[in-house]
């Protein structure tokens, strides 16, 4: 998992040449430890640290039982302007694209960035929405139903990906 | 009687003599209250207090004040229950209220309400707070008591402590403070410091000069790293300052900032502005007798707007230096003096003097959308023009324009003029006439090239254009694309088309005549208009919007760019409903995306660089296949505004 951290880190700095504009935003909850390591692991040219904003959006658990417009927004905190930044969004996994895109209304309602760029540990593919990632760790082919874990240190005590069987709590 | 129609919106909407004045008169009031003195000033006058929000102290010292005047008061407590809940607009509420009262009083969650209630409403309106912007009664009231306790206003310094972005009363404050020419020290909590637009108006207007300190030398000052401030240095005969909250205050540095601090001003923290309720709350301002036993803050006083919650230490009520109660006390002879003034104002035979000249406003066509989500132009719609004065411009290549209701303001990076139907990318040459066309009301404003090339307007200039698809392409295309999208929908029968207007929703149709010639289904086809501020979604064929929930929803557009408006097109449809999936087909992908949003059916990729455009030119009536001659796809650069054309190719 480190590993792939630093492969990102390393396509970001790549992809956008000067950092001095870069801002990253993680998803609640497991999205923000990656962009805080994200953030360590990217050069800072020695004046601060990359800032980290975070966007908490509601997950789902089964798809048919949610009502309303899907994922929504719960809180925000990006205490800096995001106007003319270059926004990097990092989640653990990318799965419908849902989620992804209650976010990018989230920071179109917070600002005019340059761009938005999506970084994501694991894409694990079954799209229901028009979104690609432009950063992923690895790409899992996980049946629909297999549900798909990061599981962070921060927050599980260790640094995994795990599949397991969804079971169906009827 | 009839009182005079001057409305109080803004603290900026009195005069320093006028506010003096109001002072003169709250002494009178008070000394009036103390002897138990009976007053009837306002017999037979009836204040209206319309809250949208609740409020206690505020809503009853202003009930107290009028009451105590001898006028009379009817109040809606919580308009959320009454018409507002029916769907009455602000703009007739005021207007048939204004027939019930001779003053209103107005309490409004949105940005910029009392702005708008103030000129529908016949008679004066006092604002008693609108969403984050202002709320100068609170104003008029901290002013007094400071002047009251320190005898004056110009040369004080005040240190103002904690949310500085959403307290409205704070800003009301730092306007006047700045007027009065108090030095303000502002030590914001961290993420909560002054919005832009409240320093760019005090730098502007006030002459108050900023200048950024790096983090060393701020470390270096504070004595610990770690710090993200921003100080501000003194441009005579003011002074500022800004700090984190991290800065001990006994830390602030003798050279540059205040020997002696003559107030402290805390603020609470609005938690029910925040959008996620109660998050940063643990690291909030805490304000104890310690901070007032260092010889810099011995003299100062104490204020705060209350109520408070854990910011201001009980300790402290007993200290003589506490002057908050003595602020929500002044709050009834302060007011009573603002409905006195207006008496007065009633029996002058002589006009008030305009206190400032106005900066011109005016309404871009087609209308601009106002970038706060809060403001009160984004929430009644229905009747408001988003109004616009311009501001200055940080850099040369974006218009600056500041909303008339609540202050945001946005960058613009075309510009058009609404006779000639022609756009410009704005650079600061352009500015002289772009004053012209606000006075002629000529002007145009665009977010982007795509929405000018939707209402119509052609480049100022453009480069030689080249074709890269004639009707035939685009035919055989548009075949291959529907091809794509049957093979990636599972059910067809489930399919809702969606174009984006205008041009997507032409090949849209067209699609939508190609599947049903393969599939034998006809799907429903909407048409998306996301520049459009109200009723954005139609159904092509006329009749009820369908629901789109559960349905597969095949967005299409003509390019995608960046991919903004594809965002933009699917948050308006999330807002109806949701649907199993969506995808997006494109005729031309051109590359470009900003954003990680991606067609899954493309046309035909055209690699562009930047500054070309890619216009799709179809013949907008969709059965007719004989007169499909006009169609084509070509490729132009767009040329700056006032440089000669580059030779292309």
């Amino acid at each position: 998992m480190s590993r792939a951290i630093k492969r990102i880190a390393h396509e970001i700095q790549e992809h956008n040449g000067d950092l001095a504009n870069l801002v990253l935003i993680g998803i609640v909850r497991r999205g923000v430890y990656l962009a805080e390591r994200l953030a360590r692991a990217l050069p800072t040219g020695g004046i601060a640290q990359i800032p980290v904003g975070t966007l908490d959006i509601s997950s789902y658990r089964d798809d048919s039982r949610a009502d309303g417009g899907g994922p929504q927004l719960l809180g925000r905190h990006v205490p800096f302007s995001l106007d003319g930044k270059k926004v990097v969004l990092v989640d653990d996994v990318l799965y419908t694209g849902r989620t992804v895109r209650a976010a990018l209304d989230a920071i179109a309602d917070l600002g005019r960035p340059e761009s938005v760029q999506l970084a994501v540990l694991v894409d694990r593919g079954e799209r229901e929405l028009p979104i690609r990632a432009d950063y992923v760790g690895k790409n899992i082919h996980a049946a629909i139903g297999q549900r798909v874990y990061v599981r962070v240190e921060e927050v599980d005590g260790l640094d995994a990906v795990v599949m397991g069987e969804l079971r169906q709590t009827v | 009687m009839r009182l005079p129609k001057h409305d109080l919106v803004s603290i900026e909407d009195f005069s320093q003599a006028e506010i003096e004045r109001i002072f003169v008169l709250a002494d009178q009031f008070s000394a009036a209250l103390e002897s138990g003195e009976k007053c009837t000033l306002a017999h037979g006058l009836i204040m209206a207090t319309l809250f949208y929000e609740p409020s206690t102290r505020t809503r009853l010292s202003f009930e107290s004040a009028m009451h105590r005047l001898g006028g009379s008061v009817i109040s809606s407590a919580d308009m959320h229950a009454s018409s507002a809940a029916k769907g009455e607009s602000l703009a007739d509420t005021v207007r048939v209220v204004s027939a019930y009262a001779d003053l209103i009083v107005l309490r409004h969650p949105r940005d910029g309400a009392a702005r708008v209630a103030a000129e529908y409403a016949a008679c004066p309106l006092f604002n008693a707070g609108d969403g984050s912007r202002e709320h100068p009664s609170q104003t008029l009231c901290d002013l007094y008591i400071l002047r009251k306790r320190k005898g004056r206003l110009k040369g004080l310094t005040i240190a103002i402590c904690g949310d500085l972005k959403f307290g409205r009363t704070v800003h009301s404050l730092i306007y006047a403070l700045a007027r009065f020419g108090a030095n303000i020290v502002a030590v914001p909590q961290a993420g909560m410091e002054v919005p832009e637009y409240v320093l760019e108006r005090i730098a502007v207007e006030r002459n108050y000069c900023f200048s950024t300190v790096s983090i060393s030398e701020l470390s270096s000052l504070a004595g610990d790293g770690g710090l993200d401030a921003l100080y501000l240095t003194p441009s005579a005969p003011h002074q500022m300052a800004l700090f984190t909250s991290d800065l001990p205050l006994a830390k602030i540095p003798s050279g540059e900032a205040p020997a002696a601090l003559d107030a402290f001003y805390v603020t609470r923290l609005q938690r029910e502005r925040l959008p996620d309720k109660g998050a940063g709350a643990e690291a909030y301002v805490h304000f104890d007798a310690r901070a007032l036993k260092t010889t810099r803050t011995q003299a100062a006083v104490v204020m705060h707007p209350l109520p408070r919650t854990d910011e201001l230490a009980y300790e402290l009520d007993a200290d003589p230096r506490a002057a908050y109660f003595e602020q929500a006390a002044a709050g009834v002879p302060v007011r009573m003096a603002l409905i006195a003034w207006l008496l007065e104002q009633a029996s002058q035979r002589a006009a008030r003097t305009p206190i400032a000249p106005e900066a011109p406003r005016f309404s871009p066509q087609p209308a601009v959308r106002c970038a706060n989500v809060n403001c009160i132009t984004r929430h009644e719609s229905a009747y408001l023009t988003p109004r616009f004065t311009l501001a200055r411009n940080p850099d040369r290549s974006r218009l600056m324009l500041r909303c008339d209701f609540c202050e945001r303001e946005l960058g613009a990076e075309f510009v058009g003029h609404v006779r000639t139907h022609r756009y410009y990318r704005f650079d600061d040459n352009l500015r002289g006439y772009v004053r012209q066309w606000i006075e002629e009301g000529s002007l145009a404003v665009f977010e982007t090239v795509k929405q000018a090339e939707e209402s119509g307007y052609e480049p100022y200039r453009r480069g030689p254009q080249r074709e890269i698809m004639n009707a035939a392409g685009i035919s055989r295309t548009l075949d291959d694309l529907a091809g794509q999208i049957i093979a990636g929908t599972a059910d067809p029968g489930n399919m809702v088309i969606a174009g984006i207007f205008s041009r997507g929703t032409i090949l849209a149709m067209r699609l939508r005549e190609l599947i049903e010639a393969r599939t034998s289904v006809r799907p429903p086809c909407i048409s998306i208009d996301v520049y459009s501020g109200s009723d954005p979604l139609r159904m092509v064929d006329g009749g009820d919007e369908i629901d789109i929930s559960g349905r597969t929803v095949v967005l299409i557009d003509d390019v995608i760019n960046t991919g903004w408006t594809v965002q933009r097109a699917m948050a308006l449809l999330w807002q109806r409903g949701r649907p199993a999936a969506a995808s997006l087909a494109v005729l031309i992908d051109r590359g470009h995306h900003a954003i990680p949003i991606r067609p899954n059916y493309v046309g035909k990729n055209i690699p562009t660089v930047r500054s070309e455009r890619v216009l799709v030119r179809l013949d907008s009536s969709p059965a007719d296949a004989h007169r499909k001659s006009s169609d084509r796809v070509v490729i132009y650069s767009i040329l700056d505004s006032m440089k000669e054309p580059a030779v292309a190719q």
